[in-house]
């Protein structure tokens, strides 16, 4: 199998023929891609900033022998940003991915009412992330609809100051996105479930596995696959959180909600160092393409042991 | 071990109803066909005593005990499906060993019926391989090993052989009738084609419609069809039926065929039943039970096609309302458009009432 995986596809002659026909788009794609890559990268070595009044094709005249990467490591505040975003990570998609699989597993079942339930549970996706920011700014207001009802279920007036106090900030931050994203993550994992044969689950059942069993023995390992995929799309994306939180926050109170993406947008319109700011962004793509591809490995040797 | 008692058992699904009080008792170690057309209700009445879907009304009972309300998972038996649902992502070891597993059995009792298992279904050195690149006779060995392994009291096959090319399907079969030897197990066999029930079964239900036609051995449901429909669909081709009159000769009762003229006499065990009939009756016999006769009595027919199946010849006769097949040897002297006279072995003549369909016999 491996053998004929290895095999060209296409013999010499046509594989020549075939590289002519997508040169055009593969210059295109060349542009694209390639070249703002090189063009960070240029700019990553030097202090270059608009304001610098030069082109930046001649920033090489503000070379600054690699100050932007030694600072990057001294750079207390990237690191601090960098620990929050995992911290934002490694709660939300989580936390995304357990409530959408149960979500999910819900509704492979019929019951009554599932058509409207499931819109409903659709639309905080379809919401825009900015809209969606600025309703939770309102939701956590000391005045507003949460403290209301904590206050009404407690008894007790209830005026938590939730976007001013650091820790419960980051809470709220993350529970917008766990409110945004986990009917994503429902979405992709239904679109699993349903996929798993029911022959198989049938026939589990017949063998006398409980339904515990049959979630773990059969439809798990069935899912493997779309589960890694619907993983690696939440921790990309999540990576890059920026408009619900910024729109929440702005980063504050201080720093306490400042992650990655919010820092480089401060750095860049605020500060204008944009030479360090390709920098950050430059050592963020090495992290993110090192996970991907590791990602891309395990889920290839998945799709192997399956084929 | 268990015998199976479907007791006026029913299922409907909204206004459809896909099973109309069925009875059928199988007896314990009874290798039992449900044979029919699709949609006729074989494959419900399986999945019912399976316990995957609940009877309407009527009750399935396992020896003495009712199965009422008992879950699939419960009810010992062994399921093989069409498609096999081997799971695929495990080991042909993992397959084997799963209903052993899930039910929390010591691991060295776990390794030593998987064992057991794999000897006799020869899979023992297929155990590590991955049951997604396993060939069809395989699979098939591995979803019986799955079942068996659990000792089910009573072994449910629905169609295992549809998806196999006609050549296997021959060695299916035996291969099949040989486990059940082996297992000794009460089995229901769901099936569509008549040879498999005919070749491995103890005894066929014969299905349509939702409705028990007949339940007998191979050779009755063959030989004595309780009615039309069975005459029709067991025996490739099937039985030929003719419209007639009862009549008196001087010879005995005979069939009044009208243009086709009068049969030969009846047998005399259905002499008596048909003498009785009101209005119109069908005549049957089987085409492999017709001769040649030459410039005898018989059915003079014109022959419209000559159909080769190798070990034999099919002769199609007349058309329309008198069209009769009749299978003779392969060196049969008959071109298109010849005249052939044939006659029914008189002991082979079977008669039913036009109207109710059903076999007309003494008793």
């Amino acid at each position: 199998m491996n053998a004929a995986r290895a095999k060209p596809v296409l013999p010499d002659e046509g594989a020549r023929l075939g590289f002519r026909l997508t040169l055009p788009a593969q210059i295109l794609v060349l542009f694209i891609a390639v070249f703002p890559l090189l063009m960070q990268l240029y700019i990553s070595l030097t202090d270059w900033s608009p304001l610098s009044g030069l082109g930046w094709w001649s920033a090489w005249s503000l070379w600054n022998n690699f100050a932007n990467y030694t600072d990057l490591a001294a750079d207390a505040r990237f690191w601090s940003a960098l620990k929050r975003t995992a911290i934002v990570m490694i709660v939300c998609v989580p936390a995304e991915f357990l409530l959408g699989l149960a979500l999910a597993t819900l509704f492979a079942d019929e019951f009554p009412g599932k058509r409207i339930f499931y819109s409903i549970l659709l639309m905080p996706m379809m919401v825009v992330p900015a809209v969606a920011g600025y309703m939770f700014f309102m939701l956590f207001q000391s005045g507003g609809p949460v403290n209301d009802i904590l206050s009404a279920a407690s008894g007790f007036p209830v005026t938590i100051a939730w976007l001013s106090d650091p820790t419960l900030a980051l809470i709220a931050v993350m529970l917008a996105d766990i409110w945004q994203w986990t009917p994503l993550m429902f979405l992709i994992l239904l679109a699993g479930l349903v996929g798993v044969p029911e022959d198989q689950i049938k026939a589990a059942t017949l063998l006398g596995a409980n339904p515990w069993q049959r979630f773990v023995t059969i439809v798990l390992p069935k899912m493997k696959t779309i589960i890694i995929i619907a993983l690696a799309i939440r921790v990309i994306e999540n990576f890059k959180i920026f408009d619900t939180l910024y729109i929440m926050t702005g980063g504050g109170p201080g720093v306490a909600t400042e992650t990655i993406s919010v820092y480089i947008y401060k750095l860049t319109t605020q500060d204008l160092i944009w030479g360090y700011v390709a920098a950050i962004a430059l050592a963020i793509l090495i992290v993110l393409s090192i996970a991907a591809v590791f990602a891309m490995k395990r889920m290839a040797r998945a799709r192997e042991v399956r084929a | 071990m268990s015998a199976i008692h479907l007791q006026n058992l029913v299922k409907k699904f909204g206004d459809f109803t896909a099973l109309k009080t069925m009875d059928l008792a199988i007896a314990d170690g009874e290798f039992m066909a449900l044979l029919g057309p699709s949609g006729c209700g074989k494959s419900t009445t399986m999945n019912m005593i399976a316990g995957m879907e609940e009877p309407t009304s009527g009750k399935i009972l396992f020896g003495e005990r009712d199965m009422a309300g008992v879950p699939m998972g419960r009810r010992g038996v062994g399921f093989v499906f069409q498609n096999y649902a081997i799971f695929t992502h495990m080991s042909v070891r993992q397959n084997l060993a799963y209903g052993p597993r899930m039910r929390g059995a010591p691991k060295a009792e776990i390794d030593r019926r998987v064992g057991a298992i794999a000897e006799m279904l020869q899979l023992a050195p297929l155990l590590d391989r991955k049951a997604d690149r396993l060939s069809v006779n395989i699979l098939q060995r591995v979803a019986i090993g799955r079942s068996a392994i659990m000792e089910p009291a009573i072994f449910l096959l629905d169609e295992p052989l549809s998806n196999v090319d006609a050549a296997f399907r021959a060695v299916m079969r035996t291969e099949l009738k040989q486990l059940q030897r082996q297992f000794r197990q009460t089995m229901v066999y769901v099936t569509h084609d008549q040879l498999e029930a005919m070749t491995m079964a103890d005894r066929i239900a014969v299905m349509d419609h939702g409705v028990l036609q007949q339940v007998g051995t191979p050779l009755e449901v063959y030989n004595d069809p309780a009615n039309v429909f069975v005459a029709r669909f067991i025996g490739a081709p099937g039985m030929n039926l003719l419209k007639g009159r009862p009549a008196e000769s001087d010879r005995g009762l005979v069939i009044d065929l009208g243009p086709l003229g009068v049969t030969p006499p009846l047998p005399a065990e259905i002499t008596a039943a048909v003498r009785g009939a009101q209005g119109d009756v069908l005549y049957g016999f089987r085409p492999e039970q017709a001769t040649l006769v030459e410039g005898g009595r018989g059915l003079s027919l014109p022959v419209t096609f000559i159909e080769r199946i190798g070990a034999r010849t099919i002769v199609h006769l007349g058309q329309g309302e008198s069209a009769v097949k009749a299978v003779f040897d392969n060196d049969v002297g008959l071109a298109i458009g010849q005249t052939a006279v044939v006659a029914p072995a008189q002991a082979s003549v079977r008669v039913f009432d036009t109207a109710t369909g059903l076999a007309m016999k003494a008793g």
